[in-house]
């Protein structure tokens, strides 16, 4: 064998090699996926999924976006509040997820001391603020004032039907989200009193605690006590004892007394005696997050959700049966109730205690809201909270209630 | 002749302990694997991040460990005496919270550590004492304590010492009384681990090398021998509930000012350590230096526990579970261990008695 025919052979064979080579690396490149999917993360707080309320509603969204947009959605939930900030600096020094989406007011520190190290890391911080305006970081917040003057006109118009003349709110804590609701309830108790002539006594409690349902039952009882016919929910856990403050004094008094829930749809929890519920939608705060990381255009800075945006506004049937659904399916349900059952006894009770003149008032204010003929204020210290309230408490013309608006009239 | 016989010893002891450890880690993961199979995750990769998930951040995995050395520590140390400290929860509480008051006033990291074991060891000896003088149960008393002390100090950091920026928050370590981070290139290292380390030597040399130590050991092997020897057993006891309160009230000043560097209002951040404490003593056989080694596993699981929630979509209900079973398995063995050696003594005192009737 000469040392040419060799050679021609370890060549034929080194050409039939990359030729598979090549072959095998087109196969590769085309048939794998041809764009990576983004991946996001959301981070919980201490609570983590399986409240039914505030952090599974924003597992909700995320679930949504990752069909609507194709995205790969993970989720953490922190085992302490000592973890948050090193594990947030893992995950941004990581460069793995294109967004970390952070759920809760816990959160803001470890993300204020965070995000400026990591310039490439896009964070959203949904329902709280760090105050501080960067490329790299969008808070979500809500417009509870939109969301809580509507309550009010519920509320107040429920307790007169009820033949009482006074309505409470059982809050958590004196942070900034709770004085937007404050501000907003109160505005629609004395909108429905000097639209229909009316004076209504409100009460507002804070618990000091969103976690506690007994001292949130034993706050409600007091309320009761003071002739409240309509208990307002605003303190998370806290506010279920709530709940239970109502039922039981209807069945030990005999007098029929109504909780308002807040966030999710709570009425599944005891149909009976909660005809409503304030929704703020986490849900759609998050799905907007992923949107603008996605789809563009991202900006960083402070987003406000309202009415307009549906991020607020009142769980219609629809929505109070779908909550029931899932409730049911986790097992909280109550044994002798079903989705449908939910939905009946509540759409009964709307009818009977809110009257259409009611429902008229609530509309029309909700247009104008919508419409961004009225805009609420929202107060950036303490005292112009309590500057706002105290107004709003003396008020005697609608024109008085302009005090709490940012734009626009009440009359 | 004497030595030699010893060293056979000692090989027998040290055989059994490597086997039980074997067994017990094989045992925790076969449950664990069984577990995550029939919750339809793959349970090769869930064991795989749950045990080696926590390494990718050896800085956050071995802060962690710090104050979870030091809860168990609290607990351990009186365990040698023979008293349940399950007051380590609270003892923690109170030592965090002194340690951020020591740290805003003094502005002093060494001063707002001793402030924090100070406060421990305070709380330490009023359960020590009425169990020792007036037999009052001490798990009763201790529990007790820390529902009220974590009532007070949520109070305490409500509607006194909270941050006017973040009202959840309490205000913060001031800056100079921070214990930061030791950094050698691009490698860091919070301050408190090496602390912890030191502490944990501290620790091995009270109870090993001093009159002290082998006071606390000979009460809590046999009160009656003990006292036979002229040792004062209730007085012993009281003394290691006052070390064991020491070390949980450090573990709470490590934590906010070595870490955390404020409090929450809900405690969240210290929540549950003085309780997680006592698995990682049992794991950790009661003994300083396996109490480091079983805080460290354990800040590996509940980084593992993460890393396995964030890549499979694990619930953290799941993850914790997991974390649990390996974690009793590993102190199943002592636990037994102890407990028969609890019922033999007991049955050898109560022959003893009878005898002696």
């Amino acid at each position: 064998m000469s040392a040419g025919k060799t050679g021609t052979k370890i060549a034929a064979i080194i050409i039939i090699i990359i030729i598979i080579a090549a072959a095998a690396g087109w196969w590769y490149t085309t048939t794998r996926p041809p764009a990576k999917k983004a991946k996001i993360a959301v981070l919980f707080d201490v609570g983590g999924r399986g409240d039914l309320s505030f952090n599974d509603m924003a597992w909700l969204g995320a679930e949504k976006a990752m069909e609507d947009f194709k995205v790969d959605v993970t989720y953490l939930t922190p085992p302490s509040l000592a973890d948050m900030k090193p594990l947030l600096e893992e995950y941004a020094s990581s460069g793995e997820y294109s967004l970390l989406v952070l759920i809760g007011f816990l959160w803001t520190t470890p993300l204020n001391e965070t995000a400026d190290k990591y310039p490439d890391q896009k964070f959203a911080l949904i329902d709280a603020t760090t105050g501080v305006v960067r490329p790299n970081e969008v808070d979500i917040l809500f417009r509870e004032q939109e969301c809580a003057c509507l309550m009010g006109i519920a509320a107040a118009g429920m307790a007169h039907t009820l033949g009482g003349d006074t309505v409470a709110a059982c809050a958590g804590m004196d942070i900034p989200p709770l004085w937007k609701f404050h501000i907003g309830y109160l505005f629609g108790v004395k909108y429905y009193d000097l639209k229909m002539g009316t004076t209504t006594n409100f009460l507002w409690t804070y618990t000091g605690t969103f976690t506690d349902p007994s001292i949130g039952k034993e706050y409600t009882r007091g309320l009761l006590e003071q002739g409240a016919k309509v208990v307002y929910g605003l303190a998370g856990l806290t506010h279920l004892g709530s709940f239970e403050a109502v039922k039981e004094w209807h069945k030990t008094t005999g007098e029929l007394v109504f909780a308002m829930g807040q966030d999710a749809s709570q009425e599944w929890i005891d149909p009976e005696h909660i005809p409503i519920s304030g929704a703020k939608r986490v849900d759609v705060a998050v799905y907007t997050a992923i949107k603008m990381v996605v789809k563009g255009p991202w900006e960083g800075g402070i987003i406000t959700l309202g009415l307009k945006e549906e991020g607020v506004g009142i769980w219609d049937i629809d929505g109070v049966k779908w909550f029931a659904e899932q409730a049911s399916s986790a097992g909280r349900l109550a044994p002798e109730l079903t989705p449908d059952k939910v939905a009946d006894t509540v759409s009964q009770l709307r009818e009977t205690y809110i009257t259409p003149e009611v429902w008229d008032l609530i509309h029309d204010l909700e247009d104008d809201i919508k419409a961004g003929r009225i805009v609420f204020k929202t107060p950036m210290t303490h005292d112009e909270y309590e500057s706002i309230i105290s107004a709003l408490m003396a008020a005697q013309s609608l024109e008085d209630l302009n005090v709490a608006l940012e734009k626009g009239s009440v009359s | 002749m004497r030595s030699e016989k010893l060293a056979s010893w000692r090989l027998i002891e040290y055989t059994t302990i490597a086997v039980e450890i074997t067994g017990s880690i094989a045992l925790g993961l076969v449950v664990a694997g069984s577990i995550l199979a029939l919750l339809g995750y793959d349970p090769a990769r869930g064991i795989f991040l749950l045990v080696f998930g926590g390494l990718r951040n050896p800085d956050y995995l071995l802060s962690r460990a710090a104050f979870i050395a030091m809860t168990a520590l609290a607990f351990s140390i009186p365990l040698l005496a023979g008293v349940f400290n399950i007051g380590g929860e609270g003892q923690m509480y109170l030592g965090g919270l002194a340690a951020l008051l020591a740290a805003v006033y003094s502005g002093n990291a060494a001063v707002a550590i001793l402030a924090g074991g100070l406060a421990g060891a305070a709380l330490g000896l009023i359960i020590g004492a009425l169990k020792a003088y007036r037999d009052v149960n001490e798990v009763v008393s201790a529990i007790m304590l820390n529902l009220t002390l974590f009532y007070v100090i949520v109070y305490a950091i409500t509607a006194e010492l909270y941050d006017p920026v973040a009202p959840h928050e309490s205000i913060k370590v001031p800056k100079g009384a921070r214990l930061g981070v030791i950094r050698f290139g691009g490698l860091k290292l919070h301050i408190i681990f090496p602390l912890m380390l030191a502490l944990v030597a501290v620790a091995y040399y009270l109870l090993y090398h001093t009159k002290l130590g082998y006071e606390i050991r000979a009460s809590g092997f046999s009160p009656k021998a003990a006292r036979y020897a002229g040792i004062d057993p209730k007085k012993t006891s009281v003394y290691s509930m006052v070390i064991g309160g020491f070390f949980a009230g450090v573990g709470g000043a490590l934590n906010v000012v070595g870490f955390t560097y404020y409090i929450d209002n809900l405690l969240t951040c210290m929540y549950g350590m003085g309780f997680t404490g006592i698995g990682v003593a049992l794991m950790g056989r009661n003994n300083p230096i396996g109490v480091a080694l079983a805080s460290i596993f354990f800040s590996m699981l509940v980084l593992g526990g993460s890393r396995m929630q964030m890549l499979m979509r694990v619930p953290k209900e799941v993850a914790d579970t997991l974390s649990g079973v390996i974690i009793v398995a590993l102190s199943l063995p002592y636990a037994y261990r102890m407990l028969i050696s609890y019922i033999r003594i007991r049955r050898m005192v109560g022959v003893g008695a009878e005898q002696h009737s």
